[in-house]
């Protein structure tokens, strides 16, 4: 099955790149009998046409790190357990029409919104008195003059306009083309901004109505199981004098999209969306620096984009009877809420309820702990013990594109992510920021106990415990870098479950 | 399989090592120190066979004990090995001279210079019986099985 993912905005960016960090860890989407999802392919694409923010920029750079990385573990196999589990492809990966001009990125081509103002993009000096009187009407002056290419700063009534657009796009004719029966499709949007307000509804309503566009896979596309994560306000603002985004439209702007929602998308016998994930926090972020655009957004992570990014994941393991009637035909639209287990302003793993905790607790310490171990140990690991069983991890293999992806890119990428998270408010205390010792690493986790006291968790631990399983364990000599991980996922497993307290 | 060969191989040389030790006309504890009264009365006494057994059990135990029971990610090291190797050569001649000088002075007999320069010669043979024992066994060590060089 593929999903594809609509991440549209500065929080589609910021919710796909917590999305990235769960699928690195090894996250994957569970059925109904919590197996994992078979043959699962994330097809991750980026609406944005603020090509300049920081956000995304974030984002795109960790999808390419993570597409190398996964290619050289696993290559196009979808099976498999471990880090960087989920196969994430782009449409240029997957499309079978080759006469279709596509980039080999994530990022939806916006080329003809980008670069021009609003005012030049609907031809507002070309309409008569009349129409430009309506126009003026519709829209401020500050819209009218709006250079497409930093968003639509919090306007859903210009991007509702230029978004409209994307039905005509190259990228939008290449994924109807490879959209099969059996696939599904997500949406990823804030309500209170103005790409993601405006993008998610427009883009339902294209898909919905594939049977007036020219394009392949209509009727399956008209039937496809939909689903999406609307965004409530959960950040907040630093107070500038600009007011074109002012945090106080934020709760306004949501009322008036939910209402528009409920009549397009979401009404009780409405089945253009079949499932919709609402997120959001009355507790607001520390406030983020006020910029429409102009100066890169660069929003830090936070809680709600890690929330977020389970919907995804969820929605993929949803059984087809909850998204479609016997003939095929979507079903009307479920709405799902996300609630912590304790209303804490310090989220942990133990402040998150039990199916969270089932989803992501194992994995993202074994995560953290090869982040801890790639930082503190590992490099003096080379030249022992399992790095000498064929195939050999040799002292080049520090130096090799792919350590340097995963160790630079990645990590760094990650630690940002965690801390970002931790200095946010609501803060997540996953792990305990700045500390190397692995015994102490989990917030509010002890080491198990044992006859002499609590045992221990170190790189020694680890390297014993790779050794051993390297003793039975075959791979192919082109397989370095997967023997590596695969080897830390499996002692991580076992360190985990034996060495640490079970708070599951 | 490839392994095994070593196992193999490792016992071979231990058992020719054993059988030499008592063997009349190349007995391998008279190649490297040779001297009439003393090693006719060690031949007489039957004290090689109990000699080779002293230095077969210390290395080939000093060796299992390294491999299997330290079995440590903090000893993996070469020089963690040659550690033992050292420390088994010292006292696997120490151990032998002892003997000789107890079984010796038990006969009536006096040999102590013959004895230390005899037990000079186990020196040689314990280091290279570590050796041996250590490339027989080492492959199935969960965290030495690389020591003291890479398969």
């Amino acid at each position: 099955m593929r999903l594809f993912i609509f991440a549209i905005g500065g929080t589609g960016s910021r919710v796909l790149k917590s999305m990235l960090m769960l699928s690195a860890a090894g996250v994957r989407p569970l059925d109904e009998n919590g197996q994992p999802v078979s043959n699962m392919e994330l097809v991750p694409i980026i609406i944005d046409p603020h090509k300049g923010n920081e956000d995304l920029k974030r984002t795109e750079a960790m999808l390419s790190a993570y597409r190398s990385i996964r290619y050289k573990l696993y290559g196009n196999r979808t099976d498999v357990d471990g880090f960087f589990a989920n196969r994430i492809v782009t449409l240029r990966e997957i499309m079978r029409d080759s006469s279709i001009q596509l980039n080999d990125t994530f990022i939806f081509n916006l080329s003809a919104v980008e670069r021009n103002k609003f005012r030049e993009f609907i031809g507002y000096d070309t309409m008569n008195e009349a129409n430009q009187a309506l126009s003026s009407l519709l829209f401020s002056n500050d819209q009218l003059e709006n250079k497409m290419n930093i968003g639509f700063v919090g306007s859903p009534n210009i991007g509702s306009v230029a978004l409209n657009e994307i039905k005509d796009s190259n990228e939008f004719k290449a994924f109807a083309n490879v959209f099969n029966q059996g696939d599904r499709i997500f949406f990823i949007s804030s309500i209170f901004g103005g790409t993601g307000a405006a993008g998610f509804p427009i883009m339902v309503k294209n898909i919905r109505q594939a049977a007036n566009l020219d394009i392949n896979n209509r009727d399956v596309l008209r039937k496809a199981p939909i689903g999406g994560l609307t965004v409530l306000p959960y950040f907040n603002l630093e107070l500038g004098d600009d007011h074109r985004i002012d945090k106080a439209d934020f709760i306004v702007k949501t009322q008036r999209a939910l209402y528009y929602y409920k009549e397009t998308l979401t009404g009780a016998n409405d089945s253009n969306l079949n499932t919709i994930f609402y997120l959001g926090d009355q507790v607001v972020s520390v406030p983020y620096l006020y910029d429409p655009g102009e100066h890169g957004q660069r929003n830090r992570a936070h809680m709600i984009e890690l929330v977020g990014a389970m919907a995804p994941f969820k929605f993929a393991g949803l059984p087809n009877s909850q998204l479609s009637d016997d003939n095929g035909y979507p079903l009307p639209s479920t709405a799902y809420e996300y609630a912590l287990d304790k209303d804490t302003l310090n989220v942990d793993f133990k402040a998150m309820g039990a199916e969270t905790r089932a989803l992501i607790y194992s994995k993202l310490v074994k995560f953290h702990l090869l982040f801890m171990h790639l930082n503190t140990g590992f490099k003096d690991t080379i030249g022992q013990g399992y790095t000498n069983d064929k195939p050999q991890i040799k002292s080049d293999f520090l130096a090799s594109q792919f350590y340097r992806t995963l160790a630079d890119d990645f990590m760094n990428a990650y630690k940002e992510w965690i801390t970002e998270m931790y200095n946010n408010m609501r803060s997540v205390e996953l792990f305990n920021i700045g500390e190397w010792d692995m015994n102490k690493a989990i917030h509010d986790v002890n080491t198990a106990k044992s006859f002499f006291g609590r045992k221990s968790v170190d790189n020694n631990v680890f390297k014993s415990v790779m050794n051993n399983l390297s003793q039975s364990s075959t791979y192919a000599p082109d397989e370095v870098e997967l023997k590596f991980l695969d080897l830390f996922n499996r002692a991580a497993d076992k360190i985990v479950a034996e060495r640490f307290e079970n708070i599951n | 399989m490839k392994h095994f060969v070593f196992l193999g191989i490792g016992i071979a040389i231990t058992l020719v090592f054993f059988i030499l030790s008592y063997s009349q006309s190349f007995n391998i504890f008279e190649q490297l120190y040779f001297n009439q009264g003393f090693n006719d009365q060690l031949y007489n006494l039957s004290m090689y066979p109990v000699l080779a057994l002293i230095v077969i059990i210390l290395t080939w135990g000093a060796a299992a004990l390294y491999y299997y029971v330290i079995n440590s990610v903090n000893f993996d090291r070469w020089y963690h090995w040659a550690g033992v190797l050292g420390i088994t050569t010292l006292v696997s001649p120490i151990v032998c001279y002892l003997y000789i000088d107890s079984a010796l002075k038990n006969a009536g007999l006096a040999y102590g210079g013959e004895s230390v320069q005899f037990a000079m010669q186990l020196l040689l043979m314990s280091a290279v019986l570590f050796v041996v024992a250590s490339f027989s066994m080492r492959w199935w060590s969960t965290n030495c099985r690389h020591t003291p060089i890479p398969q």
